[in-house]
């Protein structure tokens, strides 16, 4: 499903080359439930920001589903975010001055969804996380673990393929980080790809495959 | 959504919009008020008669220090006459004795101007008796003592109830009858032409002046109307001639009288009023620019300050396109609101304006049109370069900005 070939990725500070990823050789099979682990500047985020189609290679194939993204264009990779990849950032990214549900509705806005159908996929996907009675609230008025799953249903509102998750339990205490991962466990159980990037042993124990990153490398891959 | 968008932050929307709006209520309110002021100045100077010329003795010089128009009696009822007569294009002539004096009726009293006219005064200056009547040719040759008093010395002098007709009033201690009351006529500029006492000029030169010279009767003035405004130039070279052959004068630099024509001084005036207009548009650009720029600093911010919004709704799958659309409609919606409301606060303003101030309500189109124009492109653009270069960053880049 997913199939990185030599990606690397450069970046420039001055007259400085600072290289983050040499040469990542990945491949992830559609239902699959991965950890990227690694220690902090180890290239994991670029990692997950490339294979999200959020930031560009700077040499590389990357393959989604048979398809070569490399070549596409802007308006082309905003598409395949909205319908393919779902997004969980450690820092949620809500709209601040939006409501749960208009924040969970918002992909489909994107995707050209009729209003009313948004209203009903939106208040489901929230109803899915156990949010029900919280649609009205705003990011503000909802603790750290209830924004975090506001922000999975928004992830999956479009049914995405790919589920993204940056540190998703990194601004969450132990008990409702369990709570998001048994929900990363749950979707796996329904077909999603899952990928979590993380640097707790904890998290990253409870996925069905953990892929080390070191230095922009990968060490280890196996299934 | 770009409505929930702007909805979401009042103050903001609000305080752009204010910016909309005091740049256009200004610009509109300022052009219009101005333009009202302008046109109840011409109009006046047009109610007083464009069509009249007036020949004034000339300014005496005393040591050098000119004493001012009138301050020489070189100009007399009989020049008067001799222009009436002699010049084929003047079909009016009327000569005036203006003074300053102290009007008394009873217990009230109040300074006002008399003037000392003869029988064509009412057609030369176009103003006629509301009631009663104006004095005769009788009345004129035997400097009788009657008067025609004007509507705001009845005020100050008379109570509603009481007539002023057949009535006696003191000027300068001199007793005349009130014979009429003339129409209002309103002020010109300095001269509040309602504030003002007729008599013969006969009985002006001999009671209230007392300086009856061999010379004949002098006077301040001579008023001198033709068929239409453009004999005035034709009168004004017959009136030199007479005059100078009267008063035995060789060059014009002689002269020992002034002609002014109230066209001229239309003229003149509408020169001035044009320059404060104009003056008075600079500022209200002036204003148009610092709503302008507030506009423009307010939509800055906005961007930069949603340039992590921005990232959000890519990550999500918005386009450039959906980026720049959202921004450009809360721009438009904005600057729309906002300049309707100006509108409405300028035109608001020049109501009560021309109201207070008794001038024509005018509302200037092309100050609406440019005032709308340039408010809302501001907005527009400052709300859109912005969001344009946020809408092209790298969705990553946009998302770690704080």
């Amino acid at each position: 499903m997913i199939t990185l070939e030599n990606i690397t990725k450069t970046y420039h500070l001055g007259d400085m080359e600072v290289p983050i990823l040499r040469g990542i050789d990945l491949q992830i099979e559609a239902s699959e439930y991965v950890s990227i682990m690694g220690a902090s500047g180890s290239g994991k985020s670029t990692l997950m920001n490339i294979m999200g189609c959020l930031d560009q290679p700077t040499a590389g194939r990357y393959c989604l589903n048979d398809r070569e993204l490399t070549t596409l264009t802007k308006d082309e990779l905003a598409y395949i975010r909205n319908q393919q990849i779902g997004f969980v950032f450690q820092q949620f990214n809500l709209l601040p001055r939006a409501t749960a549900l208009e924040n969970v509705m918002l992909p489909m806005v994107y995707g050209g969804i009729p209003k009313a159908e948004r209203q009903i996929r939106a208040e489901a996907a929230l109803t899915h996380v156990g949010l029900r009675d919280r649609m009205a609230n705003r990011p503000s008025q909802l603790s750290g673990g209830q924004q975090q799953r506001v922000a999975i249903a928004r992830a999956l509102v479009n049914q995405p393929a790919i589920l993204l998750a940056d540190e998703p339990t990194g601004a969450l205490d132990t008990h409702t980080s369990q709570e998001v991962m048994n929900l990363f466990h749950e979707l796996n159980e329904q077909a999603i790809t899952v990928i979590v990037i993380t640097h707790e042993t904890e998290v990253a124990a409870q996925t069905k495959r953990r892929i080390r990153i070191q230095d922009g490398q990968i060490v280890d891959a196996s299934r | 959504m770009a409505l929930e968008a702007l909805w979401s932050n009042k103050l903001r929307s609000s305080l752009t919009m204010l910016g909309v709006i005091i740049g256009i209520g200004s610009v509109i309110s300022l052009t219009s008020i101005g333009q009202g002021i302008q046109k109840s100045t011409e109009d006046n100077i047009r109610s007083l008669g464009t069509d009249v010329l007036q020949v004034m003795a000339g300014a005496a010089e005393s040591g050098g220090i000119s004493q001012g128009q009138g301050s020489v009696s070189t100009l007399t009822w009989e020049d008067a006459q001799a222009i009436a007569e002699q010049a084929p294009s003047a079909t009016t002539v009327s000569a005036y004795l203006q003074r300053q004096a102290q009007v008394v009726y009873g217990e009230e009293n109040t300074s006002t101007t008399v003037y000392g006219t003869d029988l064509a005064h009412p057609d030369a200056r176009n103003t006629f008796p509301e009631s009663g009547r104006f004095f005769t040719q009788e009345e004129l040759t035997f400097a009788d003592s009657v008067a025609v008093i004007a509507p705001t010395v009845q005020d100050n002098l008379f109570p509603p109830n009481v007539d002023p007709i057949g009535e006696t009033i003191r000027i300068q201690g001199e007793i005349y009858n009130v014979i009429g009351v003339m129409e209002e006529k309103g002020s010109q500029g300095p001269q509040d032409r309602d504030d003002a006492v007729y008599i013969p000029l006969t009985s002006m030169s001999a009671r209230i002046i007392g300086n009856n010279s061999l010379m004949g009767v002098s006077v301040n003035g001579i008023y001198i109307k033709g068929e239409n405004e453009d004999q005035l130039e034709t009168i004004k070279f017959q009136v030199e001639n007479i005059l100078r052959l009267r008063h035995g004068i060789a060059t014009p630099s002689d002269d020992d009288f002034q002609i002014t024509n109230q066209a001229d001084i239309l003229e003149t005036l509408t020169t001035i009023l044009g320059l404060l207009t104009t003056m008075i548009v600079a500022i209200a650009g002036i204003s148009l620019i610092v709503g302008g720029i507030g506009i423009a600093n307010i939509m800055l911010v906005s961007v930069v300050e949603r340039t992590r919004e921005i990232g959000i709704r890519k990550a999500l799958g918005a386009t450039e396109r959906d980026i720049l659309s959202q921004f450009l409609t809360e721009s438009i919606v904005i600057s729309v609101i906002g300049g309707s409301i100006g509108i409405g606060t300028g035109v608001g303003i020049t109501l009560i304006a021309a109201t207070v101030f008794g001038f024509p309500f005018i509302v200037s189109t092309s100050a609406v049109v440019v005032g709308f124009v340039l408010s809302t492109s501001v907005g527009l653009v400052a709300g859109v370069i912005p969001a344009r270069n946020a809408a092209k960053l790298d969705p990553i880049v946009a998302l770690r900005s704080d």
